[in-house]
C-alpha cells in the first residue's frame, strides 16, 4: 500500500507532505510550550512561581487555557467588517507555517531545501503585517486601528535592517540556501567571524519585527488596551497568540542558522542543539519582555531609520569590501 | 506676610470689609466679606499678588448660601477666607474661572450641589451627579432641579469633529487607574484636546459627613483615598481637634508621624510600580508590592486593617504600640534603603525610561497658582511646597527634614521626588523612633460625643498626593453642619488638558500616570 501511494506520487511528494504534519505539530505544540515558557520565565523574574498546578511543573496548563479558549463563545461585535474579521485570524497563521518548511532542524531534517530558502522566510513573514491591518481595520475600533496602523510603519521600518543584516552572511556563503549557510559555518559561526554587529542589528530587529517589549507599540496595552486585537476572543484570539510566538521562533530560529551555527554543535545531536540555540534566544527575546518598559512610537521609528538602518549599511559595506580584497 | 496682604487690601480695596482671625483657632489669617460686585476684584487682587485658589466651596445657612473663597500662598502661609453671601432663591453668582482654571470644577461642583448659577461660566454640565437627580443635594431643604439646569443638561450634545477622531480613555481602560474617564480629541497619534469626565465614584462622603457625629464618620476618610488612608484620618482627626480644642499627648503626635509617614512611602511604592507599568515594564509593579507587603504588615499589626486603616482617635490613637512595631519599622528602614540601589538599577538608569519621561508633561512654574496642584506635582516645578513644613501638624516640626525640589517639572522630576521622598520619610521615622517619648497615647476626658463651638475651620495636612484640606462648619451640635474635603488629585488633575494638548497619546499616559492619581478622592 505505501508503496504503491510512494510510486504513484513520488518520493519526494511523500516527504513534504509527512513534513509539512510534522511542521503543523511542532508550530501548534511549539507555541503551547512557549506559553508556559514564558509564564514560568516571567514568573521566575517576578519572584512568582508561575503555573505549578496541573501537570508536573504546570506543563499541561497551556493545554488546559487552549481547551478553555476552544470552549468560549465566538462572539462577533457588531458593525465589523465580516469578512475581514473572520479573514484575519486564519490569515495569520499561514505565513508563519510557511516558513518552517524551509528551516533545517538537523542535516536531513528539513521538509525541503529551497535554494532560496531565506527569500521565502522573509516574503511570508511580511505577509503578517497584512492580516494585523485587516484585524485593525476589520474590528471597527478605534484603539485596533491605531494599532494596525502602528504595526505597519514599524514593520516596513524594521524589515530593512533584518534584511541588510542577514545580507553579508549571504555575501559569505555565496547562497540563499539555509543548509548551506548552516554547513558553511563548521569553519567557525558567523557571529564569531566578523557578524556580530550584524546579530545584533538582526536580533533587535527580529524583537521589533515579532511586536515584542520594549517594542510592543501594536498592543501596547496601558494605551490601546490590547491593540489590533481587542475586538477578538476565544479561538481566533488564540490564534494570533499562536501567531506571535510562531514569529518569535521564527527570528529565533534564522537568527540560529545564519549567526549560531545552526545544528551544528559537538556530542549531542545536531537537531538537539537546533533547538537549545533557538530556545536560548526565545527566552533572551522573553526576559527583554518582562524587564524593559516600552519605547514612544517616534523614538521606535527614528532608531530604525537613523541607528539600525545606517548601521547595517555600513556593516554590509565593510563586509562586502573585505570579501573582495 | 499677613500684616502686608492687610495693608494691601485696606488700600487698594476700597470698601471691603476685612478682619484678622486668630490661625490657632480658624486655620485662616485674614477674613473678607465680599460683595457680589467686588468679588471679581478680589479675585484679580489675589492673582495679580500669586495667590493661589485653595479651595471654593458652599454652604447652606437656609436664609442665604455662603461661597467660601480659600486663598493661600506658595511661598508664606497666609491663608484668606472669602465669603460671598448669595440668596437662597435663585442663587447665582459671577464665575471666576477666567483668572482661576481649577474654579471651573469647583464652580461646577457647586452648581450641581447646591445649585448655584455661576454667570458666564463655559460648561455648567454636572461632574458627579447622575444628570436626572431631581433635587440638590447638600442644600438643608430640598430644592427641586429647575428648569433652566434641566435644559442646560438636555441641551449637552457631543461635539461634531471632522478632521481626526475621538477616544474615550476609559472608564475601563487599563491604565486610567480605576474609574477615570478622559474623553481625547485625536489628531493622528497626537491629542488635540483631553476633557477628564468625572463621578464614576462618587459616594456623597460630605452628605454623609453631615447626617452622622464626628466619631462616626471617622472610618469614611480613608475610604476616600484608600492608598493614604492614615494621611485622611488624620487630617479629619486633626481637624476636628483643632475645632474642639483638645490636646494630644506627646507620644501619639510621634507615633501619627510615623504611621503617616509609612503610609505614604507604602502610596509611593505603589504609585512606582504603576507609574513604570504604564510605561510597559510591568515587572517593577511586583518589585514595589512586595517592599509594600512589609508595610501593610507592620501597620496590620496595630491598626488591625491592611488598607483603609481607621488608627487615630480623637486626643489619640486606638492603641499603643509595643516593641515589635518598633523592631519591625527598623527592619523596614534597613530593608528598604537597600532596594533603592535595585530599583535604581532597574528603572532610574534605564535608557528606554529616561527617553519616556525626560522633557515630556512639563509644568511651568508660574503655571501652578491657576491650577492649585501641591504635592510632588507643585514640588517639581521647584517650588518647595509642603503642609509638613508650612503648617506642621503632628511631630513634623520637631523633626528636621528637606524638601525635593525638581527643575524644570516633568514627568522624570516627579518620578525623582516621589523615590526622593520615601528617602526623607524613611529618615524622618527613624528620627521619630529615636525620639519617641513615653506617656500615654491618648487625651483624657475626650467625651463620646463632640459637641465642638460655633464657627469654622479650615485645616491642611500633606496627603502623599498633596495638600488635603478640611473645612468643617459647625453648629454647636455633635454633627457637622457642613464637612468639605479640599482633595489634593482634583487639583491636579486639572491640569491635565493643559499638559496632554499636543502630546502623543503614549506621552498623555505617562502624564496621567505620573499624578499618582486616585479616583475615590476625586470624586469622593
Amino acid at each position: 500500500m505505501m508503496n504503491e501511494i510512494i510510486q504513484i506520487v513520488g518520493k519526494e511528494t511523500v516527504r513534504v507532505v509527512i513534513g509539512l504534519i510534522g511542521v503543523l505539530i511542532l508550530v501548534v505544540v511549539n507555541a503551547l510550550m512557549l506559553t508556559w515558557l514564558e509564564r514560568k520565565i516571567s514568573g521566575h523574574i517576578q519572584r512568582r512561581i508561575g503555573p505549578k498546578e496541573v501537570g508536573p511543573f504546570g506543563l499541561i496548563q497551556p493545554i488546559a487555557d487552549g481547551l478553555k479558549l476552544l470552549g468560549k463563545e465566538i462572539l462577533t461585535p457588531s458593525n465589523v467588517d465580516k469578512p475581514l474579521y473572520f479573514l484575519a485570524p486564519v490569515l495569520i497563521f499561514i505565513p508563519v507555517l510557511v516558513s518552517f518548511i524551509v528551516i533545517p532542524f538537523d542535516v536531513c531534517l528539513q521538509v525541503k531545501d529551497i535554494n532560496v530558502g531565506i527569500l521565502v522566510i522573509l516574503a511570508f513573514s511580511s505577509l503578517s503585517v497584512l492580516s494585523i491591518l485587516l484585524a485593525g481595520w476589520g474590528s471597527n475600533n478605534k484603539y485596533s486601528l491605531i494599532g494596525a496602523l502602528r504595526s505597519v510603519a514599524q514593520n516596513i521600518a524594521y524589515e530593512i535592517p533584518l534584511l541588510l543584516s542577514i545580507l553579508p552572511v549571504i555575501f559569505m556563503t555565496n547562497s540563499l540556501s539555509l543548509k548551506d549557510i548552516v554547513e558553511v559555518q563548521r569553519e567557525g559561526w558567523f557571529i564569531w567571524k566578523w557578524q556580530f554587529f550584524a546579530f545584533l542589528i538582526y536580533f533587535i530587529a527580529g524583537v521589533a519585527e515579532t511586536n515584542r517589549t520594549p517594542f510592543d507599540l501594536p498592543e501596547a496595552e496601558s494605551e490601546l488596551v490590547a491593540g489590533f486585537h481587542t475586538e477578538y476572543s476565544g479561538m481566533r484570539f488564540a490564534l494570533f497568540f499562536l501567531a506571535e510566538y510562531t514569529n518569535i521562533m521564527i527570528i529565533s530560529a534564522v537568527a540560529t542558522v545564519f549567526f549560531l551555527g545552526g545544528y551544528l554543535g559537538p556530542f549531542l545531536p545536531g537537531f538537539v542543539w537546533f533547538f537549545i540555540k533557538t530556545y536560548l534566544l526565545v527566552a533572551v527575546i522573553m526576559w527583554f519582555r518582562w524587564t524593559f518598559p516600552r519605547v514612544r512610537f517616534d523614538q521606535l521609528l527614528n532608531f530604525s531609520w537613523k541607528i539600525l538602518i545606517p548601521a547595517a549599511f555600513i556593516n554590509l559595506i565593510v563586509t562586502g569590501g573585505l570579501l573582495k580584497l | 506676610m499677613v500684616k502686608t496682604v492687610f495693608d494691601d487690601i485696606k488700600n487698594t480695596l476700597k470698601g471691603v470689609e476685612i478682619s484678622e482671625t486668630s490661625y490657632d483657632e480658624r486655620g485662616y489669617h485674614l477674613a473678607i466679606e465680599s460683595q457680589k460686585a467686588n468679588i471679581i476684584n478680589i479675585v484679580e487682587f489675589f492673582d495679580g499678588k500669586g495667590f493661589y485658589l485653595e479651595d471654593l466651596c458652599c454652604v447652606d445657612y437656609k436664609d442665604y448660601l455662603e461661597l467660601v473663597y480659600f486663598f493661600n500662598n506658595h511661598k508664606e502661609l497666609c491663608r484668606v477666607k472669602v465669603a460671598l453671601k448669595v440668596e437662597s432663591d435663585k442663587p447665582a453668582a459671577p464665575t471666576i474661572s477666567r483668572i482661576y482654571t481649577i474654579a471651573n470644577w469647583y464652580e461646577r461642583e457647586i452648581h450641581e450641589f447646591f445649585g448655584v448659577y455661576f454667570e458666564n461660566h463655559t460648561n455648567l454640565t454636572y461632574l458627579f451627579l447622575h444628570d436626572e437627580i431631581d433635587c440638590y443635594p447638600l442644600r438643608k431643604d430640598r430644592v427641586p432641579v429647575t428648569e433652566d439646569d434641566r435644559r442646560l443638561l438636555n441641551s449637552f450634545k457631543p461635539e461634531e469633529y471632522e478632521d481626526g477622531f475621538f477616544i474615550n480613555l476609559g472608564p475601563q481602560h487599563p491604565s486610567t487607574h480605576g474609574v477615570l474617564r478622559v474623553v481625547v480629541k485625536m489628531d493622528g497619534e497626537y491629542i488635540v484636546s483631553a476633557e477628564p469626565v468625572l463621578g464614576y465614584l462618587h459616594r456623597m462622603h460630605e452628605k454623609m459627613a453631615e447626617n452622622r457625629s464626628y466619631l462616626q464618620f471617622l472610618p469614611n476618610p480613608p475610604r476616600m483615598d484608600y492608598l493614604g488612608a492614615l494621611n485622611y484620618n488624620l487630617g479629619h482627626v486633626t481637624t476636628v481637634e483643632k475645632l474642639c480644642s483638645i490636646t494630644v499627648p506627646e507620644r501619639a503626635q510621634y507615633i501619627r508621624t510615623i504611621t503617616a509617614e509609612l503610609n505614604r512611602i507604602s502610596s509611593h511604592l505603589l504609585w512606582v510600580g504603576a507609574f513604570v507599568a504604564d510605561l510597559g515594564g510591568l515587572t517593577p509593579f511586583l518589585y514595589t508590592f512586595q517592599d509594600r507587603e512589609h508595610i501593610l504588615d507592620i501597620l496590620e499589626g496595630i491598626a488591625g486593617s491592611r488598607l483603609t486603616y481607621c488608627y487615630f482617635r480623637f486626643g489619640g490613637l486606638y492603641n499603643d504600640v509595643d516593641d515589635a512595631f518598633i523592631d519591625a519599622t527598623k527592619q523596614f528602614i534597613k530593608h528598604l534603603r537597600g532596594r533603592f540601589g535595585m530599583y535604581e538599577k532597574l528603572v532610574t538608569k534605564n535608557v528606554i525610561f529616561i527617553n519616556r519621561v525626560k522633557g515630556i508633561g512639563i509644568l511651568e512654574q508660574d503655571k501652578v497658582p491657576k491650577y492649585g496642584c501641591s504635592g510632588p506635582v507643585i514640588r517639581s516645578t521647584g517650588i518647595p511646597f509642603d503642609i509638613r513644613k508650612t503648617e506642621p501638624y503632628a511631630a513634623y516640626d520637631r523633626i528636621g527634614f528637606e524638601i525635593p525640589t525638581g527643575t524644570i517639572g516633568d514627568n522624570l522630576d516627579r518620578y525623582m521626588i516621589r523615590i526622593r521622598e520615601m528617602e526623607i520619610s524613611l529618615n524622618i521615622i527613624e528620627e521619630a523612633i529615636e525620639k519617641l517619648p513615653s506617656g500615654p497615647f491618648k487625651a483624657e476626658k475626650v467625651p463620646k460625643k463632640l459637641k465642638p463651638p460655633k464657627g469654622d475651620i479650615y485645616h491642611t495636612v500633606e496627603s502623599p498626593r498633596g495638600e488635603l484640606g478640611v473645612y468643617i462648619v459647625s453648629d454647636e451640635t455633635d454633627t457637622p453642619y457642613r464637612m468639605r474635603w479640599r482633595v489634593p488629585s482634583y487639583s491636579n488633575l486639572m491640569t491635565f488638558p493643559y499638559l496632554a494638548k499636543g502630546e502623543l497619546i503614549s506621552d498623555a499616559i505617562a502624564t496621567l500616570g505620573s499624578y499618582d492619581l486616585v479616583i475615590p478622592e476625586i470624586d469622593r
